[in-house]
């Protein structure tokens, strides 16, 4: 295999963009995870739903597709709420095996909905940037690619700028820390659950319209994969902790995409399986984790 | 009671009892009707072609039907056909509950379908078990009618193989494409063309890369395969291995992949990796979604067929292509695809099998199917005779090859059959923007 600095640039950008959507994906259920401290299997249909409300608004409204990503986490954000208050609240600290085996009924519920309403057919939404492409060096970039990663960013430097600057913040990082403690402070745990599960679940709608505008293939069931994905990186940067969402899956889409191109295509998902077995073995909490669950 | 009345007594119980008898045996030895079961993918990865399947099936069925049904000698009389559908969710071991209802519960007389080859390979062990005559029309793994593990005697592949898509294929390569770039970048002769091949990791894209190799090999063709890149069943990234082919510097871009990955490889490579080159398509991928799912990016790019819900080959068979795409239509309001087109054609050689047969003893049926001669019906078939081959129980489609362009009117690109050249609808074009590879 030839060295050529351009093309390993673009195996690297690729490796960023496909970080971006695991970023987004992992970086919500880890949220989620760390305040309820709840894990849930369907979170990758969250993203799928993303993918159908974005493209379903796209085509109704002819809008910019980037321009419906507040709308598409907003609607997403609303269906978490209730996924919470209606399945999760009622069966929280009953036992990990109901908490599992809800979030898997919830998988086929959310799929066979979809499939009910928008048909299992598969679905491609193409952007209206999709011919407009960027120098970078010598390659040639198209930009889409380009603002996924800036918007990515700036969805991250938000949920910064929530969690570090505001009450609201305050009172979902202690309720993740201390949940008896933030209870006897008088914060009230079951909002804060309820608010970090709307979150999650609008992470994961970004990552479905990310996902659509970048001109993938969408169908009921294309959650699964990134999903398992999500919960290795969630893994991997340690349990709730978001900045090891954020390397994991940076680190998850290069080292893939790095993979796939030295060693081939099959090798793309076993490298990063391979990576959590060496981190998991020199540091069991993962990467940022200070605690194992 | 005297002995003489006893005796009687028993004489006329044997005699009602034989009467009895023989009237169940004449009862089951006069069917109402002939039970065709469909095997197909209702749900799942496969389901949107499995809806094709099935609804070609019943179009056949009802076509058969309105014609009084099919003669069976042994009964002297006509019998409609009544179709039994089975999901297989394009899950082997959904398939297996699938067929065993088919054959033990629904007691059909014949299956026709099958799409996924690893789902119907899953479902030999019980049809070879069973003896029931099985049309294979969707799954196009040589192995369904080659394996050695399992008695496949029953099975009859009424599609082409993998090896088969591979063939053909290369041949176009050489033949056209290598002598179009030949002749237009003024190359020498001796020049072989460079190809990349993109393969799924399965016994389907291992099929047609060997298809591939094997053909030029030998044919002693002017071709090198210059990368050749793997990935995994149900993959949507595939930027970077077409990077990786980028590197390459290959003339054509052959990838066997299913439709949900030759869309994104097709609109990847060309807008993603800025791939100025010609695009090929294995013929699963001649299905209407596929031309919504490519748009502008598949402008140029080939695909390889034998039935396609916009093209009509210039043959014999084109009132009868055209014929089945207005009914079908009519019936369903969209037009087939080519696995529903072979299962239409499936159950009409069923239909004749039985015809042949005079009976609906399986063993008999399967002979039949063996023996059988019959006009093609919609597709192209070598001979115009369909034909099951003594060996391997494979039938010799025509296949051909199309060239896409933009057309304004559909506001997607739209297929022209380029090859061979007793189909053809015009010649293969070699765009302005096209770029050959090194060398």
């Amino acid at each position: 295999m030839a060295l050529d600095f351009n093309i390993l640039l673009q195996v690297l950008f690729w490796g960023l963009y496909a970080g971006c959507i695991y970023i987004l994906l992992a970086t919500g259920l880890n949220l989620i995870f760390g305040v309820m401290k709840i894990v849930n299997f369907a979170h990758g249909e969250l993203l799928m739903l993303g993918a159908y409300i974005t493209s379903t608004v796209f085509v109704l409204s002819g809008f910019n597709p980037y321009s419906l990503i507040l709308l598409t986490m907003l609607v997403l954000g609303l269906i978490g709420i209730v996924v919470e208050r209606l399945c999760f609240r009622p069966i929280l600290g009953t036992g990990k095996l109901n908490e599992i085996f809800l979030s898997l009924g919830l998988i086929y519920v959310f799929q066979n909905g979809v499939a009910l309403i928008w048909g299992d057919e598969r679905q491609v939404l193409n952007s209206p940037y999709q011919m407009v492409s960027v120098p970078i060096g010598a390659i040639q970039l198209p930009i889409d690619y380009i603002i996924i990663i800036v918007i990515t960013v700036l969805i991250l430097a938000g949920l910064h700028l929530l969690l570090r600057r505001t009450d609201l913040g305050r009172a979902i990082r202690a309720t993740s820390q201390n949940r008896k403690g933030a209870m006897i402070v008088g914060i009230d745990v079951e909002r804060m659950d309820m608010i970090s599960f709307g979150i999650g679940s609008g992470l994961a709608a970004a990552a479905g319209t990310l996902w659509v505008v970048s001109g993938q293939v969408f169908n009921p069931y294309i959650g699964s994969i990134p999903a398992i994905k999500a919960f290795s990186i969630v893994i991997l940067g340690g349990l709730g902790s978001i900045p090891g969402a954020i390397v994991g899956g940076l680190l998850y889409g290069i080292a893939e995409n790095g993979a796939a191109y030295f060693l081939g295509g099959i090798w793309k998902d076993s490298i990063s399986f391979l990576i959590l077995i060496i981190v998991l073995i020199f540091r069991p909490t993962g990467l940022f984790g200070e605690s194992a669950e | 009671m005297r002995q003489g009345t006893k005796v009687s007594i028993l004489l006329l119980t044997l005699v009602l009892a034989s009467v009895l008898l023989a009237g169940c045996a004449q009862q089951q030895a006069q069917p109402q009707d002939i039970k065709v079961g469909a095997v197909v993918s209702l749900t799942g990865a496969g389901s949107n072609v499995g809806k094709h399947m099935k609804q070609s099936a019943e179009l056949a069925v009802s076509e058969i039907n309105a014609q009084g049904g099919v003669f069976v000698k042994a009964y002297n009389k006509k019998l409609p056909i009544t179709l039994i559908e089975a999901d297989d969710e394009t899950k082997g071991d959904s398939a297996v509950k699938a067929v065993t209802k088919l054959i033990s519960e629904d007691k059909v007389d014949i299956l026709v379908g099958g799409y996924s080859s690893g789902v119907t390979t899953a479902t030999q062990g019980v049809v070879a078990e069973k003896q029931v005559p099985y049309i294979v029309t969707g799954a196009s793994s040589p192995d369904i009618t080659r394996r050695k593990d399992v008695n496949t005697s029953y099975f009859f592949h009424y599609c082409p193989t993998t090896a088969m898509y591979g063939q053909y294929t290369t041949l176009f390569m050489d033949q056209v494409i290598r002598l179009a770039i030949n002749e237009k970048f003024e190359f020498n002769d001796s020049r072989p063309l460079r190809v990349a091949i993109l393969y799924q990791d399965s016994a389907y894209g291992k099929g047609v890369l060997n298809g591939v190799t094997s053909t030029i090999t030998g044919n002693n063709l002017k071709i090198q395969i210059v990368s050749n890149q793997s990935f995994k069943l149900g993959e949507t990234d595939f930027r970077t291995p077409l990077t990786a082919i980028k590197a390459a510097k290959p003339d054509v871009i052959y990838p066997a992949a299913f439709p949900a990955e030759q869309i994104p490889i097709v609109v990847q490579a060309r807008r993603d990796v800025n791939l100025n080159t010609i695009i090929l398509a294995v013929e699963t991928n001649d299905n209407p979604d596929y031309y919504t799912g490519i748009g502008h990016f598949g402008e140029y790019s080939v695909i390889e067929s034998r039935f396609s819900p916009y093209a009509t080959p210039q043959s014999a068979l084109a009132t009868a292509d055209l014929k089945f795409k207005a009914d079908y239509k009519a019936k369903f309001g969209t037009l087939p695809d080519m696995m529903g087109t072979s299962t239409y054609e499936g159950v009409y050689i069923a239909a004749k099998a039985i015809e042949n047969a005079g009976t609906l003893d399986k063993a008999t049926v399967r002979d039949a199917l063996a023996n059988i001669l019959m006009p093609e019906i919609v597709e192209a078939i070598k001979d115009r005779t369909i034909t099951f081959s003594p060996d391997y129980r494979e039938v010799q489609f025509m296949l051909f090859m199309e060239q896409l362009f933009w057309d304004d009117q559909a506001g997607e690109v739209r297929p022209k059959i380029v090859w061979p050249s007793d189909l053809k609808e015009q010649d293969f074009v070699l765009p302005d923007w096209y770029q050959p590879g090194s060398g």
